[in-house]
């Protein structure tokens, strides 16, 4: 089987240094590609191994499996280059958020009968075998190939499927979560400096404690609330810390935080599917090599751009 | 039904209260020392400023086959103890309101002459009333925080429901029946299943229901906080007022 990305940023290179590691998959049967040969993450790709290449047609032509790993406005662009090099035998893969599996489906009917699309949303600790992947099948996509890409994303962290409606609030929780562990982590290790720890170690102390405790919740049959209870020892230390968190409204500022996430990647979607991008969206470059590639693509030089208008059809 | 009410004797300096005793079919009279001499487990439930002289008063009639329970807020085991003679026992208990409804709430601790047969005799006695459990002093000021005034803290959360179903057009009488009832068996539901209440609470909530709506905006208030200060506040002026 070989895999490849269109796109080689952040997440092709967490997800292909992931499955490298995992050893599910060999590096030479990876393929990435991008128009953009700076990216830091092009040249870890080819230090593993990886096949890179500045054309998106050959990482299609080279794969079976087919992952998006574009920002969500891309997507469009991406699907009307490639589009013709489909094949049934391809299972697409989109891990952008707010892009939807019929968005998908209907762009690329125009090239090829039944696509087979699978919309996934995973997360940046795919790079350390630590992420947590929920994926939905498309119209086309058999049992099997959810499952084969159960398999490869099983390699590197949680997999599990869910219904497509779902999956806007997995990306506000565990999409976006990463970077709510972040922000935490970096705070507590501030408290422990203030306190006196150097940051080195109050850094690694602050992220073996969040492990740790993630180890135990995932380990254990018991209630986060319980758990909680039993480090609390009555009149402790840890009780009057809770206090404190609790004051500030802590709970709620990590619900609201998931909510925020999710309901912006709908906004996001929904803008998509009024197929009205600011191209502020798009980095120029980005742009002007889509201009180059695809003169049929008319960009308008308003402030917004259709991107699914069939060129392909008109006459 | 564990004393019958002519073995129960109860002393007031007027008539005010006593009737009410009396419609239950307890003795009555107007002479502390009368409550002494004629009974073995003496209840201590004045005022707390009124303690002191009502000690002096009875402590010459104070023998060792008497038991004395203090239900008399902030005032400790070591005063008691200084108060009467030496060879007392004393134990002091921190009941609650809804013990008028054998619903109630204590915690006890014994002086240094109470032994293991007056805390049986006093938890036995009491569960009659609701949860009794023997605890050191240092408990009690808490239990105060928590139970002694968390009646009341329950009563401003009832009235709160009620107020939110008003403003969506319930009528208010029922709604108040409705708060308390759900009160009651939510309760109810956590002494009897053990749960822990996290775990109760994530039962209710369906994804994306009504509850996890309304929860949110709980967590916003930081209702959470405001409750643990609340009870800390409690807790921190029963010290307080036990040391005047």
């Amino acid at each position: 089987m070989s895999v490849g990305f269109i796109g080689a940023g952040q997440l092709a290179f967490a997800l292909a240094r992931g499955f490298t590691a995992a050893g599910i998959l060999a590096a030479h049967k990876i393929t990435a590609s991008s128009p953009d040969t700076d990216l830091p993450t092009v040249s870890g790709l080819r230090k593993m191994g990886v096949n890179f290449t500045v054309s998106n047609k050959d990482t299609v032509k080279s794969s079976d499996v087919l992952f998006l790993a574009v920002k969500p406005p891309i997507i469009p662009f991406i699907l009307e280059e490639v589009g013709p090099d489909i094949e049934a035998r391809h299972i697409v893969v989109s891990c952008a958020a707010g892009v939807t599996i019929s968005s998908i489906e209907k762009k690329l009917s125009t090239f090829c009968p039944t696509p087979k699309v699978i919309r996934c949303m995973t997360n940046t600790p795919v790079i350390v075998r630590e992420g947590a992947t929920v994926y939905a099948t498309g119209t086309h996509a058999d049992v099997e190939d959810g499952k084969l890409l159960e398999q490869l994303m099983a390699s590197v962290g949680f997999c599990t499927e869910v219904e497509e409606d779902l999956i806007d609030a997995v990306t506000g929780l565990s999409g976006s979560g990463p970077a709510y562990a972040f922000t935490a982590l970096d705070a507590l290790a501030d408290g422990g400096v203030k306190m006196g720890l150097p940051r080195r170690l109050a850094v690694r102390l602050g992220a073996q404690a969040l492990l740790g405790a993630a180890k135990m919740l995932l380990e254990s049959e018991q209630h986060p609330g319980q758990l909680k209870d039993n480090v609390c020892s009555p009149g402790g230390a840890t009780i009057h810390a809770l206090h404190f968190l609790e004051s500030g409204g802590f709970r709620s500022l990590l619900i609201n935080a998931v909510e925020a996430s999710c309901i912006r990647t709908r906004e996001l979607q929904h803008l998509a599917d009024q197929e009205k991008i600011s191209p502020a969206a798009i980095k120029k470059t980005l742009l002007d090599k889509v201009k180059l590639e695809s003169p049929s693509l008319s960009v308008a030089s308003a402030s917004k751009v259709s991107l699914f208008t069939n060129k392909s059809k008109k006459n | 039904g564990k004393v019958p009410a002519s073995n129960i004797l109860a002393s007031a300096p007027s008539d005010k209260n006593l009737d009410a005793w009396r419609e239950l079919g307890c003795r009555t009279t107007h002479c502390n020392l009368e409550v002494v001499h004629r009974s073995t487990l003496v209840f201590l439930a004045t005022k707390p400023h009124i303690l002191p002289g009502v000690l002096q008063e009875i402590r010459p009639a104070v023998g060792s086959h008497h038991i004395v329970v203090s239900l008399v807020a902030g005032v400790t085991i070591q005063t008691l103890q200084r108060l009467l003679p030496p060879w007392t026992k004393v134990l002091r208990i921190m009941p609650n309101l809804p013990c008028v409804v054998q619903a109630g709430a204590m915690v006890f601790s014994r002086g240094s002459n109470a032994g293991d047969e007056e805390a049986a005799l006093l938890k036995s006695l009491l569960s009659s009333c609701g949860l009794c459990e023997e605890v050191p002093e240092s408990y009690i000021d808490i239990h105060t925080g928590l139970s002694g005034s968390g009646v009341a803290y329950v009563y401003l959360f009832a009235e709160a429901l009620a107020e939110g179903a008003v403003k969506m057009g319930m009528p208010g009488a029922l709604a108040s029946r409705i708060a308390a009832q759900t009160l009651l068996g939510a309760a109810k539901m956590l002494l009897e299943t053990g749960e822990h209440p996290a775990k109760l609470r994530g039962d209710v909530c369906t994804p994306g229901g009504t509850t996890i709506y309304a929860l949110h905006q709980l967590e916003k208030g930081a209702l959470r906080a405001t409750v643990m200060d609340a009870v800390e506040a409690a807790t921190n002026r029963a010290c307080d007022m036990a040391k005047d």
